[in-house]
């Protein structure tokens, strides 16, 4: 069952075209990302999916209704902001309930459903709070309470973990994912982080300038990338891409090869090259060759296979896990 | 190392700036004071002495009375303009700021352009005088309420407007989502959050609104219509000769400002740093 669909969504601000024609369906459940460099637009498809801005043309329908037109609330959506926006004056409590108490529900129901969603999200004991009296983490939390109270059909989240340190981050992606789990809701969750979309995604929505570059499931992208760019965004470190005489020499327009899919030799391989740099990130070893005629190539080995910085290398692509974009 | 305390020099100075306010500020109202206690005849030598007989009360009774409890008229007139024009300033001020500063449109230009008149072309009294009685409003009330207003809205609006546009729009929106209307995004997120430059603007214009003299004075001529300050003219002939009388006259009418000034002034400062609005 499909659960969000978007049909020849545009969107201009002016005469600045930032959607470009989006069709996407997203089924009921998923935890759908929506990834890309900055400013390709993933913010504004969010906010029209939320209502917040109005496309320029298309539909959007939600739960088999097209809500093109109609009030945020009206949509069943609830939405988590990038700086979490909490309400500065009211308690943890009030901002959780806030719209439960716009809709003028009883006093007692509001109470039970605001702890119920605290429970989940561990606020119990900070209930009382002001938001300026937590740690990033918890108004974090408190910013997704805010959303579950509302009981969405779809979640939209932009960037929550962008303003968390490393080490949160890598929690609340886990706690996220398990929250999903738990409720079982759509989530739509935006992010230009590669990293969060391969670790938390059913489906990743990859976007550049405003136009939908590839749709599929995290391995799907990784393993067959529709685009030069798709392959250079997904993965860490970075593919290499190649265009120009190396990639005539391939017979294509654009050559690719993974990093980790590079074995390096002393004695003997397809490109020659010095490591100019060599980066050790404990159980991997990155190491950026300079190859004649061809440019920085980077592959990735383990300590079995030491390399000293300024040693000669000889480096081969495994075979089959080549791209050769026409 | 860490200095504690001050050096010498900034003691100095420190004594040196308590006295000049000490004398600028305090001696004139201590001299007050004892004017207000003096007998009729102690208090028209015009000396800063210790009255030598105490008649606070006696002098406090006889201003309240004079004149048919004029006073407390006066008092009653000024608090009702005080708090019907600064409620009315505080609630067009940031109404008008909050919808200049979150919803750009081509009418915003002009609204500008009304508000800096408002701001730097003085008014003109006659004209003024004939809209008011063009509109039945002259020597009443509710006229010298709305000429309060109009006096002081372009600086309130321009005072909520910069302060509304540190309020992050993402509340807003969080609100919109939430199901707000437009006037309860108004009311429950962007009110409770202009606490500090609304106190400010309630203390400022309150103290300017009850010491006024001169707007009363041009737009509400008429003896049920007379405000604390206009009490001194009124009284000034009468108490020529009775200095005692004059200066109780005085103190009473600076006190209320007085307290509205100790009693906000904490407030002003705790609603300044409990401000910060983002994160
Ligand atoms: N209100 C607006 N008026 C004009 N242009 C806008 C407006 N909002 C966004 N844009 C433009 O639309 C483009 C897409 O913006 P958007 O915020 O969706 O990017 P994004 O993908 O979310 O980027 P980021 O990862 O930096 O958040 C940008 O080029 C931006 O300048
Ligand atoms: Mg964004």
């Amino acid at each position: 069952m499909t659960d969000v669909a978007l049909k020849s969504l545009t969107k201009s601000f002016g005469l600045v075209d930032v959607i470009k024609g989006v069709d996407l369906d997203i089924k009921s459940g998923e935890f759908c990302v929506f990834v890309g460099p900055s400013g390709c637009g993933k913010s504004t498809l969010l906010r029209i999916i939320a209502g917040l801005e109005s496309a320029t043309a298309g539909e959007i329908i939600i739960d088999g209704r097209d809500v093109s037109g109609a009030e945020p609330s009206e949509r069943g959506i609830a939405m988590v902001f990038q700086s979490y926006a909490l309400y500065p004056h009211l308690s943890v409590r009030d901002n959780i309930g806030f719209g439960l108490s716009l809709a003028k529900l009883p006093k007692a129901e509001i109470r039970t459903r605001v702890e119920a969603a605290a429970a989940i999200l561990q606020l119990g004991p900070l209930l009382d709070r002001k938001p300026k009296a937590l740690s990033g983490g918890q108004r974090q939390r408190v910013a997704i309470g805010r959303a579950m109270v509302r009981d969405p059909k779809v979640f939209l989240l932009d960037e929550p973990l962008s303003n968390l340190d490393a080490a949160l981050r890598a929690q609340m992606r886990i706690e996220l994912t398990d929250l999903h789990r738990r409720l079982g809701a759509t989530m739509i969750y935006v992010t230009h982080d590669q990293v969060e979309a391969m670790t938390m995604a059913d489906k990743i929505v990859v976007l550049n300038s405003g136009r939908i570059e590839q749709v599929g499931t995290p391995m799907e992208l990784y393993n067959h990338p529709a685009t030069p760019f798709v392959a250079g965004f997904i993965g860490s470190p970075k593919m290499n891409l190649f265009e120009g005489a190396t990639a005539k020499a391939e017979g294509c327009t654009t050559y690719g090869i993974r990093p980790e899919h590079i074995t390096l030799s002393r004695t003997g391989g397809k490109w020659q090259g010095t490591a100019r740099h060599v980066e050790h990130l404990g159980a991997d070893t990155i190491v950026y060759l300079k190859v004649e005629g061809m440019g920085e190539l980077l592959a990735r080995t383990t300590e079995d296979f030491p390399v000293a910085h300024g040693e000669t290398l000889f480096a081969s692509p495994i075979a089959g896990r080549e791209f050769r974009f026409a | 190392m860490i200095r504690h305390g001050l050096t010498p020099r900034q003691r100095n100075i420190g004594i040196a700036a308590t006295l000049v306010a000490s004398v600028v500020f305090i001696l004139p109202f201590v001299f007050i004071f004892f004017m207000a206690a003096k007998t009729k005849r102690e208090a028209a030598l015009f000396l800063f002495t210790w009255p030598s007989e105490w008649q606070l009360w006696s002098n406090l009774t006889e201003v309240v009375v004079f004149r048919d409890y004029m006073l407390l008229l006066a008092y009653f007139n000024s608090i009702i303009i005080t708090v019907g024009a600064v409620t009315l300033l505080v609630l067009f001020g940031a109404m008008v700021g909050y919808i200049l500063q979150r919803r750009p449109s081509g009418w915003n230009k002009l609204i500008y352009a009304g508000v800096l008149v408002g701001l730097m072309v003085p008014p003109a009294i006659v004209p003024t005088i004939w809209v008011l009685q063009g509109l039945g409003l002259f020597k009443t009330i509710s006229g010298m309420i709305l000429i309060q207003v109009a006096y002081g809205l372009s600086f309130a609006i321009l005072l909520f407007r910069s302060f509304i546009a540190t309020i992050p729009r993402d509340l807003d929106e969080a609100a919109i989502i939430d199901g707000a209307k437009p006037l309860q995004i108004f009311l429950r997120v962007i009110l409770p959050l202009l606490r500090p430059v609304t106190v400010t603007l309630i203390v400022v214009q309150s103290i300017f609104i009850f010491n006024d003299f001169t707007n009363p004075l041009y737009y509400l001529p008429g003896k049920e219509n007379v405000t604390v300050q206009l009490t001194l003219f009124n009284f000034q002939s009468q108490f020529q000769s009775q200095f005692n009388l004059l200066f109780m006259n005085i103190l009473l009418v600076t006190i209320p400002p007085l307290i509205v000034f100790v009693f906000f002034n904490r407030q002003i400062v705790a609603g300044m740093t409990a401000g910060a609005v983002k994160g």
